[in-house]
């Protein structure tokens, strides 16, 4: 048996300092680490650079909660539940948060690059688009990629031609260089192997892409059941530095054969937190003086219940979606 | 919305007729990149009527899906169901990079005449008056796709001559540094595979020129005009070629939507003389 690499949920969050680049698992609503981004805004983290393939509810809590400064992704909204990210459109209108946009691909790309060691990568999407007008490097605009923080590329992006084929004109997209990634997922086991159930999205790329990998799991299982079968496992132990067990520790996002996403309280923190006051009202309500154990208790076990995936089919047979 | 003719059986209102103009879009046996709302609902639709063949793709990760309860977003694990393969993103990206993807189907905020598509900002980029989801995959699925259709409501401050900013390419888009505009093709080079194909908007059906990619009516939904159409677009919209009024659903379609695809009204609402079917859920 290998070492633990079991901490709380404090101590995971602890490891991200002030102006940290962090980036999480899953997509739009699904698998978000969202007891470990309460956790983040209980400590009051700031300046962090939130960067991700795509952005969700979690994404919300965290620039809702004055920890993001700088923002870099494709995309953010609540699917079905909320047409946008109403906190970081409010944010980037008081001017306390800087936009970089991607496309998803170029997003996905980026963290692909990075989780294989390379500096950046060749594609030939968006080409046409203002996701390449120079005017809009936002991160150029605000004087950051001068070289004095290693982790931010010193160009959005550049175009070479194709030195080895008479093809088209390559897009370069540069790595998504991250300290902390944080990994919302159904099993670990203490030592770091990882299983993903359903879709993994672009998680075994942003783990690798990171310099610490933190891994939430819905359950921490023995070793010796992982590796009965290798080929099931999605993330290998060395990747993993820490892993923290949290049951629920997606919700409101949803976890495949676990639970459902909650769309009514996606739906009413997306309604409740168009303005600064109702999201305060809200932290007061979910996060501060709270922690995970309070928060499932106040959702209630009906809730709970409702949301539960069927075993069979990997999705709750009972939750309302609409 | 408001059903547009009276009888139980063949009532309908404007999103069954815009989600089955978007299934016809869809031909047998091609390779479908899907997003959600109206066009999973389509897509579903062909497959049960004319596509019986065609392979469904989310961008999640899933590979010729076939959902038996209908997702409500692409990370949803009902998209996983009965598919040839679940995995991750990357391997979906490349796919679609590689030229496997016939068919995409898209939103739209704003749109212009050269179907250029917009879902980012709303006014001045660096001061926008709204800031909305962002680009998503829209414009990767645009670029690798052979067709894209869109679906945007049709109103003025919709159909610009310009968009705010574009988010995902049309025919004539802008070739950095300087900005100016040029054609698809031209810009693409090899790497060119099509474009917008169709627009499905709530007032018609829009195609792009063979050869200046520009936008015109191709059918106009019912209680509708083409000139009342135009004057709904802030550019001179071609109504030349209309060939008439947008086919309205079958009664098939119709049951095929609200009794089997979408009992929920997840997307598709009931006309007020469209009962609910009591359902065992």
């Amino acid at each position: 048996m290998s070492e633990s690499k079991q901490i709380t949920m404090q101590q995971a969050a602890e490891i991200v300092k002030d102006g940290a680049m962090i980036s999480f698992s899953g997509f739009t609503i699904w698998r978000r680490p969202c007891a470990f981004v309460f956790e983040l805004i209980r400590q009051q983290k700031r300046r962090l650079h939130l960067i991700e393939v795509n952005s969700g509810p979690h994404s919300e809590f965290l620039i809702g909660g004055g920890c993001v400064s700088i923002w870099e992704s494709s995309w953010i909204g609540h699917e079905n539940y909320g047409k946008f990210g109403a906190n970081l459109t409010r944010k980037l209108k008081g001017g306390s948060i800087i936009c970089e946009d991607y496309s998803h691909f170029e997003m996905g790309f980026r963290f692909l690059a990075a989780s294989a060691g390379i500096p950046f990568i060749p594609t030939r999407t968006a080409m046409g688009t203002d996701i390449h007008n120079p005017h809009y490097d936002m991160l150029g605009r605000a004087g950051l990629r001068d070289g004095s923080n290693p982790k931010i590329p010193r160009k959005k992006y550049d175009v070479i031609d194709d030195p080895f084929f008479k093809g088209c004109q390559q897009v370069l997209v540069p790595a998504a260089k991250v300290d902390v990634a944080v990994l919302s997922v159904q099993q670990a086991s203490r030592d770091g192997t990882v299983r993903i159930g359903g879709q993994f999205f672009s998680d075994p790329e942003i783990a690798r892409a990171a310099e610490t990998t933190i891994v939430v799991a819905e359950e921490i299982v023995p070793e010796d059941y992982l590796r009965r079968e290798p080929r099931l496992n999605t993330i290998p132990n060395l990747v993993v530095d820490y892993v923290v067990e949290c049951p629920f520790g997606a919700h409101p996002t949803g976890v495949s054969g676990f639970y459902d996403a909650d769309g009514d309280f996606i739906r009413n923190f997306y309604m409740q937190t168009r303005t600064q006051e109702g999201f305060d009202e809200f932290a007061r309500e979910w996060i501060h003086g709270m922690d995970h154990r309070r928060y499932i208790e106040k959702l209630g076990a009906s809730r709970l219940i409702s949301l539960k995936a069927n075993s069979a089919l990997g999705f709750s047979s009972k939750v309302q979606k609409g | 919305m408001k059903p547009t003719k009276p009888g139980r059986d063949n009532d309908y209102t404007l999103a069954d007729l815009m989600t089955v103009a978007a299934s016809r879009e869809v031909r047998d046996g091609e390779i479908v990149f899907a997003g959600m709302g109206m066009p999973i609902l389509a897509i579903m639709l062909a497959k049960k009527l004319h596509a019986p063949n065609l392979k469904l793709i989310f961008e999640a990760g899933t590979f010729d899906s076939n959902p038996k309860a209908l997702p409500t977003s692409v990370g949803d694990p009902r998209c996983v169901t009965a598919s040839s393969r679940s995995s991750g993103m990357t391997e979906a990206f490349f796919l679609a990079q590689r030229g496997y993807v016939d068919l995409g189907f898209l939103t739209g905020v704003e749109i212009d005449k050269y179907g250029n598509v917009n879902t980012t900002v709303i006014g001045d980029y660096l001061d926008p008056e709204i800031r909305l989801s962002g680009s998503g995959g829209n414009p990767d699925i645009c670029s690798f796709a052979r067709r894209t259709v869109y679906i945007v409501l049709q109103e003025p401050r919709r159909f610009v001559e310009q968009v705010s900013y574009i988010t995902s390419p049309g025919w004539r888009v802008k070739k950095w540094p300087s900005g100016e505009f040029v054609g698809r093709r031209e810009l693409y080079g090899d790497a060119f595979r099509g474009g917008p194909s169709a627009v499905i908007s709530t007032a018609g059906v829009f195609r792009f020129h063979e050869d200046t990619g520009i936008m015109y009516l191709d059918t106009y939904h019912p209680q509708h005009s083409p000139k009342e159409i135009a004057g709904l677009c802030l550019f001179d919209l071609d109504i030349s070629r209309v060939r008439g009024e947008t086919p309205p659903p079958t009664a098939e379609e119709l049951f095929l939507m609200h009794e089997v695809l979408d009992t929920e009204e997840l997307f598709l609402p009931r006309s007020n003389d469209r009962a609910a079917v009591p359902n065992n859920r």
